[in-house]
């Protein structure tokens, strides 16, 4: 059949690719309670998770055969929930403490980069994107999570409608839609809501930061949250000056990859399967999704077909506080 | 763990399409009516500006877990995504549209929600889909607790017009249809077909198409937008005359009913120019009989006939000396 004459552009959908590595490598998330336990903490961390990264790389190895593969680290600074220091302060002692343990940053992201970046909402975005998982008597007529700010990973207890007068229901149990014999049932708040706008909630950030390294958003079709080049120069004193997402070596390997590999402490444990529970119900961009999936499958390491399988972690004791001073 | 077996070939494609006029007294722009149409806010909204103006909205997906309608009480249910999204045609008719793929087979246990999300628009059944019975369940409508296609391309109608764009009047009165349709799939290569249109009552509209392998299922949610609309614009029209018939004895009455078809709809009869090109002969048959634009052109004759015959005591009028 011959093509089209007449043409719009408007009327097509476009889509960006992105470059991608093998592996996304988190070396690690700081918050301001690590900051404030000094160099020691830092120190302590990146002397364990040199450990597991080693074993990381070494799994992604095993995966691809004969070639190299192209792996790239980053490590994300919390400048979201709490703000402290700056990146003057902070970010050359990270590299310091990095160096010394013998690990390389390749990318470093502000946590609100996640939120938003480049005047773009990407929190928000993916809320859109947000498809619950239905329990099963789900025909069409639900109210979408956009009403609630929860995400579940099944059915709540129902709440009992009744008056006082009334006989007291009997309690009914949740109900995981994916149990087996009997339900982990997980209840993620997404965000709330407050005089100053809302606020994102730790593991929905955590999951759009999940989205980005899987080279899964876009923006009308454009790679969002792409990494600027750090010209060398000294770090400023604000952190709304440093963009969201940096490169601090040239020769890195792309930011985002096929999968992710996130070394985390313990305590970490439950904000990642919340992760996961969001992961599993957004609905990504198809065109990022094909890409992604063509490309991995032309290099011979396809890509497992659910996104939150495609995200891997290792989890480690959690670093012991520092003795009580005096 | 093995990776998952790939869903089945779908055999089916179902759809229901809610047309109606949007209710604002002006018409939208195309700038507006993106803003109206941007469901995710990263997504694209499509716009053709010819031969009519048409803004097509990103798909959104509702999750469902339920039994089919099927005729003759088949228990049958089926577990994924419904697609629904909305169109607005020339600034003044909103449509909005669900549909789903249906396969010919699925497994016996529910997949990890994921596995179906990357499959948009797809339901699969557990075991073997009874086409036929689902087939004409569909066209009959979902019973209690069934997959309701209609609630669904009436919850996204709601929801737009919610929207604080829209001023709640409308230019004229005008009453809504629903359209269900059905595309069972023949092998790639096979003839795209309208096999069945039919008028039911209450503005109900039903349409079993043929729909090859290959063409998209959007294609034919795109081309049913396009029927029915088109059936949208032919009642309306249809209905302006007969009340238009009822004032006849008084002149400007006839000509104040008329007027708004001259002022909104007359310039948008535009069947297949947002049809996918694979889909375009499928309007011959409705061509052939009964006859839409013959029917369309009829129409505008008569009502141009009836304001022509109002002008002339105007004209007679002007024309005399008082």
């Amino acid at each position: 059949m011959s093509e089209a004459v007449y043409r719009e552009t408007g009327a097509q959908p476009r889509i960006h690719a992105l470059p991608l590595a093998h592996l996304s490598l988190e070396l690690g998330h700081l918050y301001m309670e690590d900051f404030e336990a000094g160099p020691e903490r830092l120190r302590a961390h990146f002397a364990e998770v040199r450990i597991w990264a080693e074993a990381a790389r070494a799994a992604a190895a095993r995966r691809i055969g004969e070639r190299r593969p192209r792996i790239s680290t980053c490590f994300l600074i919390d400048d979201y929930f709490t703000r402290f220091s700056t990146p003057a302060e902070i970010v050359p002692l990270v590299l310091a403490e990095a160096d010394r343990a013998g690990l390389v940053i390749d990318y470093l992201a502000r946590e609100s980069g996640c939120a938003s970046a480049d005047r773009l909402e990407l929190a928000e975005s993916v809320s859109h994107r947000l498809v619950e998982s239905p329990p099963p008597g789900s025909h069409g007529a639900r109210p979408p999570v956009s009403r609630t700010g929860w995400l579940a990973n099944g059915q709540r207890t129902p709440t009992a409608a009744r008056s006082a007068m009334a006989e007291l229901a009997e309690w009914q149990p949740p109900q995981e839609t994916a149990a087996r014999n009997h339900s982990v049932f997980v209840d993620v708040e997404l965000w709330s809501d407050r005089d100053g706008g809302r606020l994102w909630s730790c593991p929905f950030l955590a999951a759009v930061w999940q989205l980005a390294r899987l080279g899964l958003l876009r923006h009308l079709g454009e790679p969002v949250l792409t990494p600027a080049p750090w010209t060398g120069r000294d770090f400023p004193h604000d952190w709304d000056r440093l963009p969201p997402l940096l490169r601090l070596r040239d020769s890195a390997a792309p930011f985002s990859a096929y999968r992710t590999c996130t070394l985390l402490p313990n305590s970490f444990l439950a904000v990642e399967d919340a992760v996961r529970v969001v992961l599993d119900q957004v609905d990504v961009d198809a065109g990022a999704l094909a890409q992604v999936a063509d490309r991995s499958a032309r290099e011979g390491v396809p890509v497992p077909e659910q996104i939150a399988q495609r995200a891997t972690y290792v989890f480690y004791e959690d670093p012991a506080d520092p003795p009580q001073g005096n | 763990m093995t990776a998952p077996e790939p869903p089945a070939r779908p055999v089916l494609v179902c759809g229901e399409v809610r047309t109606g006029l949007l209710p604002s007294l002006h018409a939208l722009d195309v700038r507006a009516a993106t803003q109206l149409l941007r469901l995710r806010s990263d997504d694209h909204v499509l716009v053709s500006e010819r031969p009519v103006p048409r803004v097509l909205s990103p798909e959104i997906l509702t999750g469902v877990d339920c039994p089919l309608p099927a005729a003759g009480g088949a228990r049958n249910r089926a577990v994924g995504t419904v697609a629904a999204r909305a169109a607005l045609t020339s600034g003044r008719v909103l449509q909005t549209t669900a549909y789903v793929s249906l396969p010919a087979t699925g497994p016996d246990a529910r997949r990890p929600w994921g596995q179906y999300l990357v499959r948009p628009g797809l339901a699969e059944p557990f075991g073997r889909l009874p086409v036929r019975a689902v087939a004409e369940g569909v066209l009959r409508g979902a019973r209690r607790g069934e997959l309701d296609l209609g609630i669904i391309a009436e919850n996204l109608s709601a929801r737009l017009v919610r929207h604080p764009l829209l001023d709640h009047r409308t230019p004229f009165k005008s009453r809504r249809t629903r359209m269900r349709w059905v595309a069972r799939r023949v092998p790639e290569g096979d003839k795209a077909a309208l096999e069945r249109f039919t008028l039911a009552e209450d503005g109900l509209r039903t349409v079993e198409l043929r729909l090859p392998d290959g063409v998209a299922a959007a294609a034919a949610a795109g081309m049913c937008e396009d029927l029915a609309l088109h059936d949208w614009l032919l009642t309306t029209l249809a209905h302006m005359l007969d009340d238009s018939r009822l004032a006849a004895a008084d002149g400007p009455a006839a000509v104040l009913a008329l007027r708004p078809a001259v002022d909104h709809l007359l310039h948008l009869w535009m069947p297949r120019a947002h049809v996918d090109r694979s889909l375009t002969a499928v309007w011959d048959a409705l061509e052939e009989a009964p006859g839409f634009t013959r029917q369309w052109q009829t129409q505008v004759q008569r009502i141009r006939d009836q304001l022509a015959l109002q002008a002339i005591p105007l004209l007679h009028r002007a024309l005399s000396p008082s």
